[in-house]
């Protein structure tokens, strides 16, 4: 059988092949990505894809867990402020109950609880980012505010309305906690509880300010448990944390696999196709310019 | 017995024949490299013995040249030469409409999360402006993404246009050589004989023409025939019949035959096939997807406003608008202006994101095709992946295969350097045999003369 005679054109069409192999490892080593279109391997384009969105997502659950937390601690700390102030009220309350007490040391004391009132109103107007944390949703900046009209001296003027927040794929968390439950609760009325005490030292009647002291002491518990939730929510996000960067790491481990490269194979790859290349060269040089012309005289 | 002017004449002829030999040589080295010659051999034959009174008359008879090539085999190049042209006209479209989905940090995908995840920090602090204004802005980012989507998918469209447009006026050129060339070997060589270099032209031209469009080649009543796929005519002997090109309806470039028939849809192969399938075929349904998912998405998001009401207190207004005809991906639009308008309460209260989970839904519900926004997008991008790879690989599998149907054809019809000069050895050794044969003759005559004039 005759013989292409043309070796040139099988030598070009194996420099090219080789050649595009050369580059293509280089490619692919220089930017750490075994896939740089969505046609080198569809499949993984797609999966990769799907798994960036679920990347995106974990780190908004930590972003949101991390906004939770910051609104949660205020209020959390806010509260813890509160329950120390009426431990006080109901010591003062208990010093005001004592017998050997005259009018005056009590109306100084009932001053003292007084401005425990307003503490504890300041504390229940704490804002963030100008929007008061114990006013439900209404989206006002001071939860309370002073009537004169009302039984505990204050009218709330926000909602019952929680917020929650994605933390993750199928969890929320309760941001906050209305402040008419936390504090003109029936189960424990801290504003009206003080101003009840502050009447009582002022009439200096000892049965009524036992009274208002029990009642300044159920509102303590009261507090702690509306504290109980954020500390529950508290917990709740720590826990979604731990998952969380697990998530991220795992994903991306998932990225990498689906576009990246293998360094040892990559590397490998390269060198073949460099030694291929070579050879290639090699071949054309010894073959190239054999001519039966050059054994000709 | 012969005698000497036979022998004479007998060496003479063989002087002719060798020479005969040496051009043709000479001609194979000097179009060694001139695409799609195919080699020459001289045909020579022992000369009729006659029988002449006893003696015998021979020598060698010069018929012509033959050239050396397999019909079969150059259909054969020509089928996969249309094949590869097909494909090498897609791959070059895909690659680029699959550069414009390659992006992962950016695009319709990554801007999809970095609107829900902005979205889902509202729920910490719902009536935050400088946070709904960033949602607006991340809607306004994923609307472009969509116009950016579709105008690549467009791009690529008026760019197949043109490549129609252009292929056929080349075509057309083509069509006009070969008939040029039909009429020449028809009136040089006479039926059933070997046309030489002006068929190896021919040839050429139809390898060239089968890389733009799919033609099969036939015989009609004894002239050389060439139509498309579909049997339109192209060349039949010497007439070529120029396709035509319109705008349909449609708004892209359609082919006419020469009798002004719409044959675009028929034609197969060859860069024009490969350019009207990616066009009309890969296209249209790569939109068809990013449409029904920009147009699913919007409407989603909208029935999501629509259950919440706005920082204003109104129930919420649709976010995107989408056109009323024409491309949803292209025409979709943000209709909220200010991130007040965005409806995350579901009461009346500013402060309330209890109509956040409705917006949250839409990333994780499927949409009404059966698969959430973020996986249709991926499937999109997957699909256009594939269409790349398929074409990308046939093409590699079509040029290996045309490569060796190349190197079939170079053995048979290829030019030997080597071969050559070998024979121009073997014709100047015939050459300078038969020139001794006559110098031997001439010799041989002077002995008479001398003979006679001695006897004189």
């Amino acid at each position: 059988m005759r013989v292409d005679p043309n070796i040139s054109a099988i030598l070009n069409i194996g420099i090219q092949n080789t050649q595009q192999a050369l580059n293509r490892s280089v490619e692919q080593l220089a930017s750490g990505q075994r896939v740089a279109l969505p046609s080198d391997d569809p499949a993984a384009a797609a999966a990769d894809l799907a798994s960036l969105a679920s990347s995106a997502s974990v780190d908004s659950y930590t972003r949101n867990g991390n906004a939770v937390l910051s609104q949660v601690h205020m209020a959390d700390s806010a509260l813890s402020s509160v329950i120390s102030e009426l431990n006080q009220a109901v010591s003062l309350g208990t010093q005001g109950a004592d017998g050997t007490m005259n009018s005056a040391d009590r109306a100084s004391i009932a001053t003292q609880v007084q401005s425990i009132l307003s503490e504890v109103v300041s504390q229940a107007n704490t804002t963030f980012n100008g929007v008061s944390l114990f006013a439900g949703t209404a989206g006002v900046t001071e939860a309370f505010v002073a009537d004169s009209s009302s039984a505990t001296g204050y009218t709330y003027q926000g909602n019952d309305g929680v917020n929650s927040a994605m933390i993750g794929s199928n969890l929320q968390v309760n941001v906050n906690v209305p402040g008419d439950q936390i504090f003109t609760n029936s189960n424990g009325n801290v504003l009206r509880s003080l101003q009840q005490l502050v009447s009582a030292l002022n009439s200096g009647a000892a049965n009524d300010i036992g009274a208002a002291v029990a009642a300044v002491s159920t509102a303590i518990t009261n507090v702690s448990q509306q504290r109980v939730i954020y500390a529950g929510t508290v917990k709740q996000i720590d826990g979604q944390e731990s998952y969380l960067s697990q998530e991220t790491i795992s994903l991306t481990a998932q990225q990498q696999s689906l576009m990246g490269i293998d360094m040892a194979t990559a590397v490998t790859n390269m060198t073949q196709a460099q030694i291929a290349h070579s050879a290639v060269l090699a071949a054309a040089a010894k073959v190239l310019p054999t001519s039966l012309l050059d054994y000709l005289n | 017995m012969v005698g000497l002017n036979g022998t004479l004449s007998i060496a003479t002829e063989a002087l002719g024949a060798q020479t005969a030999g040496l051009e043709v040589a000479n001609n194979n080295i000097a179009n060694a490299n001139t695409p799609g010659y195919s080699r020459q051999v001289v045909s020579l034959s022992s000369a009729a013995s006659v029988q002449n009174g006893g003696s015998v008359d021979e020598g060698v008879s010069y018929d012509g040249f033959t050239s050396i090539r397999d019909s079969v085999l150059s259909l054969a190049i020509n089928g996969a030469t249309s094949n590869q042209g097909s494909l090498t006209a897609q791959n070059a479209l895909l690659t680029q409409i699959t550069a414009a989905f390659s992006g992962t940090a950016t695009g319709v995908g990554a801007s999809l999360s970095t609107l829900f995840s902005d979205l889902s920090a509202l729920g910490t602090d719902p009536s935050d402006p400088s946070a709904r204004q960033t949602v607006l802005q991340d809607a306004n980012q994923l609307l472009s993404d969509f116009h950016q989507g579709a105008s690549a998918l467009s791009s690529v469209t008026s760019a197949a246009n043109r490549q129609v447009a252009a292929s056929v006026s080349e075509i057309n050129g083509l069509t006009r050589q070969i008939a040029d060339l039909n009429s020449q070997l028809a009136s040089s060589a006479g039926d059933g004989q070997d046309g030489g270099s002006l068929e190896d032209q021919r040839n050429a031209l139809t390898t060239q023409l089968a890389q733009l469009i799919g033609v099969s080649n036939t015989q009609t009543e004894g002239s050389p025939t060439l139509t498309t796929a579909n049997g339109s005519p192209l060349v039949i002997g010497g007439t070529s019949y120029p396709l035509q090109v319109t705008t349909g309806s449609d708004g892209n470039t359609h082919v006419q035959d020469a009798e002004g028939n719409d044959i675009t849809n028929a034609l197969a192969g060859g860069t024009l096939g490969g350019v009207i399938s990616v066009r009309d075929s890969t296209l249209p349904s790569l939109s068809v997807q990013l449409n029904s998912l920009a147009s699913q998405f919007a409407t989603a998001m909208n029935s999501a406003q629509a259950s919440g009401v706005d920082l204003n207190g109104n129930v919420g207004s649709a976010m995107f608008s989408l056109p009323a005809a024409g491309s949803a991906a292209a025409g979709i639009s943000v209709a909220l202006t200010n991130g007040s308008e965005l409806a995350i309460s579901s009461d009346a209260s500013t402060n309330s994101s209890g109509n956040l989970q409705a917006f949250l839904s839409v990333q994780s519900n499927p949409l009404a095709s059966g698969a959430t926004p973020t996986d249709e997008y991926a499937i999109l991008v997957g699909n256009i992946g594939s269409a790349g790879s398929k074409v990308s690989n046939e093409l590699s599998a079509t040029t290996t295969s045309l490569q060796q149907l190349t190197t079939q054809q170079a053995s048979e019809s290829g030019v030997s350097i080597d071969e050559e000069t070998a024979n121009l050895i073997r014709y100047q050794q015939a050459y300078a045999a038969a020139a001794r044969v006559i110098s031997t003759v001439n010799n041989l005559y002077t002995t008479l003369m001398g003979i006679s004039l001695g006897g004189g």
